[in-house]
């Protein structure tokens, strides 16, 4: 009995620490609001996704999440302070509480969640391994590579993706690895190889880098998954779901035809769920600590998912990626955003 | 957008940038076809049909997002069927295996504001344009019968949409690609329209989507 009772003791004392140690830490959202400026991580330099110019101004798909976040939190997207971040201290910078959002090509794993205590909140772009060849117009697809010699960087997990999806469709390759992509794409370029196979937003990126771009083709599969999306620690459920639903809500508005060149449009609209997401019925921003007007602003200022896509690496961009998997679920592609509601 | 085409506007037949698009697509339109307002119509038709215009069916769009290209495209619609998206100026025709051709269209920007499945029941080659009387009346100068040929501003190829006097078909201004010109019509560059029509038969499903609107 007097064992119960110690042991109980020191449940209920672990579970008040507990208590005492969530309602010390001050949330994400005060801390930034307390800042007036969102830490974002972002990349170092990847074309399309985060770049820099000369006079040090901040642009891309990554970047525009980041000025998303901001605009919902703040109406302002130049509310953001820019951490730039390689691959190997991206997640520590978050866990360490230097940046409040990381918004940096990276793939949504197992490992990352349940190992690193973070949480992704949403996948803003699904990427995969694909395969580029130069022009070879009877390839539609990547099942009739078989015998077919593939260029690959070495080290990475290209290879290993290439050696299931091959196994797994009854079809052989000849294998030529390089230590970087410069040689892959000499080699493609001389000859050596058929197609050139790394992740499809990389191909897009180097087909730019060819010496005739145009008679490169970017095959439609993909045989991996490498869903990227922003991240956030996994000790702020609030945080989360701010972050959850501004990506949540530029896909949204896409579906609904709210972009940033209606604005007024869809704040005169009679339909309820864009009066929903206008914030003019049913005050959600107030439920996740924001004002109503969150998700709308988020749009005016940003533009919504379609515009940031064509913007920075679809067809307003010298990438032009096609939309594919990132296309809504309602128009061939598998982006599907829960509802407003 | 208006700007860039005036260099195609007969500069001696100003009435021409009046009036336009809905004939394009209602050679034998019947009473009661929809027409758009007249307001709007002096808005949207800019660009008058250039009958005589050369535009052989060689001519395809080669470059950027409405070259006619496979594309990823997951649909549970059987191969075969076409789907227009109206607000993309695409149409792919399915052909499974989570795959579509992708065509760059040019589509009206009033008129065809129905969304929903109709089906191809006449398809022709190089057809003869036959302005109706309401076209006649508003621009004299213009032929009362055309017979198919690349000058014809219906091209190389026409495929009927069912229950609607409207049409996909080719075009002699292949510049048009990509914008919402016509009052309705879907038109593809010649090229591309003759490589759609060895896709098509009479019956097959063509599923037209718009834009959602708020």
């Amino acid at each position: 009995m007097p064992r119960l009772a110690k042991r109980l003791t020191l449940h209920l004392g672990a579970a008040l620490l507990a208590l005492l140690a969530t309602a010390a830490a001050a949330s994400t959202l005060d801390v930034v609001k307390q800042r007036g400026s969102l830490l974002c991580g972002v990349g170092q330099g990847l074309p399309g996704f985060s770049d820099r110019d000369a006079a040090g101004k901040w642009s891309g798909f990554d970047v525009d999440f980041c000025r998303a976040v901001a605009a919902a939190i703040f109406d302002d997207p130049n509310k953001v302070t820019y951490i730039p971040l390689n691959a190997a201290e991206r997640f520590d910078a978050l866990h360490a509480g230097k940046i409040d959002l990381l918004s940096r090509n990276s793939s949504w794993t197992f490992d990352r969640e349940a190992s690193l205590g973070l949480l992704f909140a949403a996948v803003t772009y699904h990427d995969g391994q694909g395969f580029m060849a130069l022009r070879k117009p009877e390839i539609t697809s990547a099942l009739e590579l078989d015998k077919a010699s593939i260029c690959v960087q070495k080290g990475t997990t290209s290879e290993l993706n290439l050696a299931d999806y091959f196994r797994a469709n009854s079809m052989t390759y000849t294998l030529h690895a390089y230590d970087t992509i410069a040689e892959v794409i000499k080699a493609l370029e001389g000859g050596a190889c058929d197609v050139f196979s790394t992740d499809q937003s990389g191909l897009y990126a180097e087909r730019g880098n060819l010496s005739q771009p145009n008679a490169a083709i970017i095959l439609p599969d993909i045989i991996s998954k490498e869903p990227l999306g922003p991240v956030v620690r996994a000790d702020d459920v609030a945080w989360f779901n701010i972050v959850k639903w501004v990506a949540f809500a530029l896909i949204n508005a896409e579906e609904l035809g709210i972009k940033s060149s209606n604005i007024d449009e869809a704040l005169a609209s009679t339909k309820p769920d864009a009066r929903r997401f206008t914030g003019a019925e049913g005050a959600f921003g107030a439920k996740l600590g924001l004002d109503n007007a969150w998700a709308i602003r988020a749009v005016k200022e940003v533009g919504n998912y379609s515009e940031i896509f064509e913007r920075n690496i679809g067809s307003g961009s010298k990438l032009a990626i096609p939309r594919g998997l990132n296309q809504l679920w309602s128009a061939g592609g598998i982006l599907y955003a829960p509802p407003l509601r | 957008m208006l700007a860039s085409f005036t260099r195609f506007l007969p500069q001696s037949r100003p009435a021409l940038i009046a009036l336009a698009a809905i004939l394009w697509c209602a050679g034998s339109a019947p009473a009661g076809a929809q027409a758009a307002p007249e307001s709007a119509m002096r808005e949207t038709l800019a660009i008058g049909e250039e009958p005589g215009r050369v535009s052989t069916d060689e001519v395809v769009i080669d470059d950027g997002p409405y070259k006619r290209q496979l594309v990823f495209f997951r649909t549970n619609e059987a191969p075969g069927t076409f789907i227009i998206q109206t607000s993309e100026h695409f149409l792919y025709v399915v052909l499974g295996n989570n795959r579509a051709l992708r065509y760059g269209i040019g589509v009206g920007r009033q008129g065809f504001q129905w969304s929903g499945l109709v089906k191809i029941v006449k398809m022709a080659e190089w057809p003869d344009w036959t302005p109706p009387p309401e076209m006649i009346q508003r621009q004299p100068y213009l032929p009362r019968f055309m017979a198919g040929g690349p000058g014809n501003p219906l091209g190389a190829r026409a495929m009927y949409l069912g229950g609607t006097v409207y049409r996909i078909h080719g075009t002699n201004q292949p510049e048009t690609i990509g914008e919402n010109i016509s009052s309705g019509c879907f038109r593809l560059a010649n090229g591309d329209v003759v490589d759609l029509y060895s896709h098509a038969s009479v019956g097959t499903k063509v599923i037209i989507r718009q834009a959602p609107t708020l």
